[in-house]
């Protein structure tokens, strides 16, 4: 396809800048400490305050020639996921990440707005002494961010002092956009991009990563009246969102302790598209103006989800698939019609479904509404110590397949106990997270922060993992061992015990004639679907319990590398050392027939009942989506997903070779990204292992 | 029922036609062409594909083989293709498909089982069955039968031929098609017969009575340099495409040598003419002729 250019020289000359990681690398390790900066004998909520207020006196204020959209957070700290402020040499107190703030309201408030709700709210005098704390607190946090503000507009007086021409005027214009936001609410479509970056902005200077959420409903209306009165044109939208997305790459290059899965972790989440409370689509100038940016700019910073249904426009549609086809992962989808429904059954409000969003990755949450954790079960690892083969189990002898499958249920049942055990007690940390509160509905009212029940919607997710892996090799086992009796078990479990080794022939027989999930077939994914049925049942007895709402999800997001080792090898024929499937996507190299087979049996699971998500995760050769029809065939793909009611899909269209010389030649790849689930990552950060996971996926053709 | 010889069945082919669909190759071939990037096509029979990298040494073919055609020697696997009878004993015994078989015997009914497993994707895209060979029409019936029962399951049809094939039988299943992929292989008479066995002059014939029939086309056009990769065929083909009422475009298919490879599994020399693949400007410069002329070129 032939290259698109929209925006201006200028712009992709910042871009390239941005891209090259300039800024990332060139954070500030300042040093902050409370020690000396704070009273004595203060609550922790104030404490708290203190942090937020030091960081925003003291952090550099960055401010790029040209640049439209200003707000940057210049910490080192920040990036490493935590609040920058230290006492008695140690990190005061702990970030937040997976979730979505609530923006929207606040945008449309403007701080002043959220100072007014808390001195109502403390006009009614029945507050405890934690609540007037936390209110107090969080009066605190927003003078501190309207300092930030005010240094901005202090460093721009100073550079226009001392510029000349364009580069003035240039500065003038942004100072002029930022005299009334973020304390009042915008007036128009630049104000409030400006406005939103700023409040984001500032929570990522202060350590926490929150995702925007849906940002073309946000300031849709804005771009729609301003379009309307002449006040902008949209290729002058399209350059302050280009800019907005631009200054989303500050982070990039940070070198610091992203682990395995590289350097986008920053969980910056935007969703698009899809329909409002009322149930009208959304989808408007600022969704296709944001396709623009990121098909032309390949900014893959934001990882974008577009919420797709039936009634999608078709222009969506098309520009979803036209952008896909491009690679680079920067688009994935969910299908919105799927995952309200799921919301709605499990007893969220219609109007309330209707807003989801993410937590930063995939996993669903209500935006500005919702404190979010999940927690990780090992679907898999509870069948192999079922069958004695994971570690310090040994051998059991199961006369028939439902004593085995009974033996395993009930294994399951005593894990999601315990997690529900776990659940009921404190939510994570308990500590203090005022600048999150703020953007929280029902802290304020409820006088409790983020951390202790404050939100509307507490969620702790049941999360199991390997699921269709536990499905795969009990279909083999199933099948092999008590319907054609080609293998005792003992026999079984001792090859896997060692490995597989000596047992090559079986394992060979298993590879190339047992069909797995992933292939639409049915013997294994009815299988599957009776691991996911009895998941269901089982964490569907604990829907809430001590304010905790436990919605399940299916994932592993990466951590089927980490547990290979409790898993031993699986009898549907994987080596120990071989990774097994991610999320809910089929194990790397068993789906051998076509990317739709692989849709069809994702899709023959009830995903209806899965609240919290899940996600599958592919991989197309390029010269599958070549030309016309391949960008119209990716379409279909997106339109049957749709009909056949799936959940969550993102397509990497990448060839394997690439990756491979990307593993050779890091130099030549640096701006190479691949998106490894809910969000993406430039594919030279990522460590040996998790480069190799997405190497091992099926390419499909 | 009487069963077809399918060698294979592709899902989500994404540049057989519009839209997603499964193209199902049927086995055999009245063409023998040099270039063929499908040898194991060729030959209306079941054959033997053998890999001996994939060999684990287990013994069984060698077992249960009549004739002697397995022998394991020192952990290296030997198949005589003199000695086998292509029983196919071996094939069902081997486990880790070093010997396997290439075509397979399935009546009409299950091929469009499997077809209409992605029949929401071809709703959703236009897409639908693609038949491709081998030559569909060396399975005449079978081919007319598989196309009756897509049309009555509403899935779109498309056939990719070579065009040397009867009247009246392309007559018999126009009904039937919705697009012909039709190959245009060369346009030099003598050429053509020398490099695929046929001439091409009853191709050509053919063609046109399709495009009277209005039926739609599209051109598929093997480029193959030193052979055709010529202005005169292209200058040839422009002209085709201009006398055609309801062809939809050209497309280009650069010569690539991956059947050789298969060729060698299957135990048939075929010489590796890597002279032939095109250089992407020389392919181009092609398309660029023909868009001059106001062909449209199907990417």
């Amino acid at each position: 396809m032939e290259k698109v250019r929209r925006l201006s020289d200028f712009t992709h000359k910042l871009n390239k800048t941005a891209l090259s990681g300039k800024w990332g690398k060139g954070l500030t390790d300042l040093e902050i400490t409370l020690d000396g900066n704070c009273p004595q004998n203060i609550s922790e909520e104030l404490e708290y305050a203190y942090c937020i207020k030091l960081i925003a006196e003291n952090a550099s204020i960055r401010i790029l020639p040209g640049e439209k959209i200003i707000g940057s957070a210049t910490l080192k700290q920040s990036a490493y996921h935590k609040i920058p402020v230290m006492k008695d040499g140690k990190i005061r107190f702990p970030s937040v990440s997976h979730l979505t703030l609530g923006f929207d309201f606040a945008l449309k408030m403007g701080y002043n707005g959220l100072l007014k709700d808390i001195e109502e709210r403390k006009l009614k005098n029945d507050l405890d002494e934690k609540g007037s704390n936390l209110l107090n607190a969080m009066k605190m946090c927003i003078e501190a961010a309207n300092t930030w503000h005010q240094r901005h507009v202090e460093a721009l007086q100073e550079l226009i002092k001392n510029s000349r021409a364009v580069e003035k005027c240039n500065y003038e214009a942004v100072l002029k956009n930022i005299e009334h936001i973020p304390e009042k609410p915008p007036s128009s479509f630049y104000e409030a991009a400006q406005s939103l970056y700023f409040m984001f902005s500032f929570q990522r200077l202060c350590g926490n990563w929150s995702g925007i959420g849906r940002i073309d409903e946000m300031l849709g209306g804005f771009l729609k009246k301003d379009l309307k009165e002449g006040k902008v044109s949209l290729s002058e939208a399209r350059e302050i969102l280009a800019h907005f997305w631009i200054k989303g790459c500050d982070w990039l290059g940070f070198e610091g302790s992203q682990g395995g899965s590289g350097d986008a972790m920053f969980y910056q989440n935007i969703i698009l598209g899809g329909i409002n409370a009322e149930g009208k689509d959304i989808t408007n100038e600022v969704t296709y103006l944001i396709l623009d940016v990121v098909e032309e700019l390949k900014i893959n910073e934001f990882p974008i989800a577009v919420r797709l249904s039936s009634k999608s426009p078709e222009k969506l549609i098309r520009r979803v698939a036209e952008v896909q086809s491009l690679g680079g992962g920067i688009l994935a989808v969910y299908n919105e019609e799927t995952v309200i429904k799921a919301l709605v059954k499990f007893g969220y409000p219609l109007k309330i479904a209707r807003s989801f969003a993410n937590d930063g990755c995939w996993e669903i949450l209500i935006p500005g509404k919702t404190a979010f954790i999940y927690f990780p079960i090992d679907v898999f690892l509870i069948l192999q110590k079922t069958l004695g083969v994971a570690e310090k189990t040994t051998a059991k002898k199961y006369g028939s397949f439902e004593k085995l499958y009974g033996a395993y249920k009930k294994n399951l049942s005593i894990a999601i106990d315990s997690f529900n055990r776990i659940a009921d007690k404190d939510f994570a940390s308990g500590k203090p997270a005022t600048l999150i509160s703020l953007l929280i509905k029902d802290c304020i009212r409820k006088g409790r922060g983020y951390n202790e029940r404050g939100a509307r919607y507490t969620v702790f997710s049941p999360h199991a993992g390997g699921l269709q892996d536990a499905g795969n090799s009990l279909h083999v086992i199933k099948s092999l061992v008590y319907d054609k009796k080609t293998v005792k078990l003992s026999g079984l479990v001792r090859a896997l015990k060692n490995n597989w080794e000596g047992e090559e022939q079986l394992r060979q027989h298993i590879l190339n004639s047992m069909e797995l999930y992933g292939n639409d077939s049915k013997p294994a994914d009815t299988m599957v679907k009776r691991v996911l049925d009895d998941f269901l049942q089982l964490t569907g007895k604990v829907k809430e319990r001590k304010g905790v709402l436990r919605p399940p999800g299916i994932s592993t997001f990466g951590r089927e590398i980490e547990w290979r080792e409790k898993r031993k090898a699986s009898a549907h024929g994987y080596r120990q050392e071989t990774p097994l499937a991610i999320n809910f996507s089929p194990t790397p190299g068993s789906d051998k027939n076509s990317i739709t087979a692989v849709i069809k049996s994702y899709c023959f699971m009830d995903l209806k009942r899965l609240p919290n998500g899940t996600a599958l995760d592919l991989k197309l050769h390029p010269t599958s989506v070549k030309g016309k029809n391949g960008v119209a065939a990716l379409e279909g793909v997106l339109k049957a997903f749709v009909k056949l009611k799936g959940f969550f899909m993102h397509i990497n269209v990448i060839d394997n070779k690439t990756l491979l010389d990307a593993q050779k030649h890091p130099e030549k790849y640096r701006g190479l990204s691949v998106r490894i689930s809910g969000w993406s990552a430039r594919f030279v950060t990522l460590n040996k292992e998790w480069q190799q996971m997405i190497i091992n996926r099926t390419l499909h053709k | 029922m009487k069963k077809g010889l399918v060698f294979d069945i592709q899902k989500y082919c994404t540049h057989d036609g519009p839209g997603i669909r499964t193209t199902v190759f049927l086995k055999g071939c009245n063409l023998n062409c040099a270039w063929c990037h499908n040898p194991e096509s060729i030959k209306k029979i079941i054959e033997i594909y053998f890999t001996p990298e994939k060999c684990i040494n287990c013994g069984n073919c060698v077992a249960v083989c009549e004739n002697g055609a397995h022998l394991i020697k020192k952990g290296k696997h030997f198949y005589s293709r003199k000695k086998c009878t292509l029983c196919l004993k071996c094939a069902g015994v081997c486990d880790s498909k070093a010997v396997e078989c290439v075509g397979k015997e399935m009546t009409s009914n299950e091929v469009i089982k499997k077809v209409k497993e992605d029949f929401e994707f071809y709703e959703a895209s236009g897409g639908g069955l693609t038949l491709s060979g081998g030559e569909p029409f060396s399975q005449f019936e079978f081919t007319l039968e598989l196309l009756k029962k897509a049309h009555a399951e509403r899935i779109n049809t498309c056939v990719e031929t070579n065009g040397a094939v009867e009247k009246s039988r392309l007559a018999a299943v126009l009904p039937y098609v919705d697009l012909f992929l039709y190959d245009i292989k060369d346009t030099g008479t003598k050429r053509h017969k020398y490099f695929t066995g046929a001439a091409c002059d009853r191709i050509l014939e053919n063609l046109k009575f399709v495009d009277s029939k209005g039926k739609q086309t599209i051109l598929r056009c093997l480029m193959i340099k030193g052979v055709n990769l010529t202005a005169k065929h292209l200058a040839n083909i422009a002209n085709i495409y201009m006398h055609l009422k309801h062809c939809k475009g050209v497309e280009l298919l650069p010569y690539h040598p991956y059947g050789t490879s298969k060729a060698e599994k299957l135990g048939a020399s075929r010489k590796k003419n890597t002279r032939w693949i095109p250089s992407e400007t020389k392919l181009q410069r092609a398309k660029q002729l023909l868009l001059k002329k106001k062909v449209e070129v199907i990417e």
